[in-house]
């Protein structure tokens, strides 16, 4: 186990002698590429961000219509329910005294 | 000494932030040499490097918002772009297998003076060494394969493998741990093929 360490360690002293010479700075366009993609991005999420905010609004809206529609409807006087007045209690035959 | 004025790194991340994409041109300029020297380190078969620093970068300006500071901008940086080669190396899968005839002869004749000769100083043919190590680790886990590069090839301390992987110190070395154990079975059996 040990001599195969030793193996392991001999081959890395050597591999650690080998020297990356090539070019390290950014090809050609590659900066403003990536520059334009991200801030691309970056502007689409904005938007998505209100468009979702949009919707969550929409939502909220369409909720509380259908909420106060419902309990302005239970609260809204029955038509069938308002009885009609009395015949005595008619304004024309109390004033004129027709009955 | 160079007049070149020194990159004002966190003015360009407050312009960055602001949306400014000239800001974003400078810091991927000033960043691309250390980025791409970890890729290619690193680089998994078939990923090409540019491709693979484009989505480091992609994901630094993405996740941007979630810096505060807490360690140096490039070290940050760093950690995204160690990070991803070990997703793609992950995602390779299946390594293909190690076998004598797949090496040149140098790579060959240098596998058998180390596993043979226990004396022998550092092999001469360093290109053939650097080949040979990077076919040996290969043949282990990304995870397993990033601690022995950083550790034995790149000689980082545990903390700087700490800083880069995200790893605890534990973890750092039981992966080390396992990682030379895996290699040494590998010696062994490519010792017994070789007797064969």
């Amino acid at each position: 186990m040990n001599h195969n360490n030793q193996a392991w360690q001999r081959l890395v002293t050597a591999a650690r002698q080998v020297r990356d010479d090539r070019d390290t700075a950014a090809p050609l366009g590659f900066s403003s590429r990536v520059a334009a993609l991200a801030m691309e991005r970056r502007s689409e999420g904005v938007g998505a961000l209100l468009e979702r905010f949009s919707w969550r609004a929409l939502a909220a809206a369409v909720l509380l219509a259908v909420g106060g529609a419902a309990t302005n409807y239970a609260m809204a006087p029955d038509a069938a329910s308002v009885d009609e007045p009395p015949m005595d209690e008619n304004e024309v035959i109390v004033v004129f005294d027709i009955s | 000494m160079s007049d070149e004025p020194a990159f004002d790194l966190n003015g360009c991340l407050e312009r960055v932030r602001g949306g400014d994409q000239s800001a974003a041109r400078e810091l991927v300029e000033h960043l691309y040499p250390l980025v791409i020297r970890i890729v290619r380190a690193r680089l998994p078969r078939r990923v090409p490097e540019e491709d693979l620093a484009q989505e480091i970068f992609m994901k630094m300006f993405t996740r941007m918002d979630q810096y505060h500071g807490a360690v140096p901008f490039p070290h940050w940086v760093s950690r995204i772009a160690v990070t991803t080669c070990i997703d793609h190396l992950r995602a390779q899968k299946r390594r293909p297998e190690f076998r004598w005839a797949d090496l040149s002869e140098n790579e060959a004749n240098l596998l058998d003076a180390v596993l043979t000769n226990e004396n022998s100083a550092a092999p001469d043919d360093t290109l053939a060494a650097h080949e040979l190590v990077h076919k040996l680790l290969g043949q282990l886990k990304p995870e397993d394969r990033m601690v022995l590069q950083l550790l034995d090839l790149e000689q980082k301390t545990i903390a700087e493998v700490k800083e880069l992987t995200g790893w605890n110190t534990s973890l750092v070395k039981v992966r080390a741990f396992r990682a030379r154990r895996k290699l040494q079975k590998l010696f062994q059996e490519l010792q017994r093929r070789e007797r064969k």
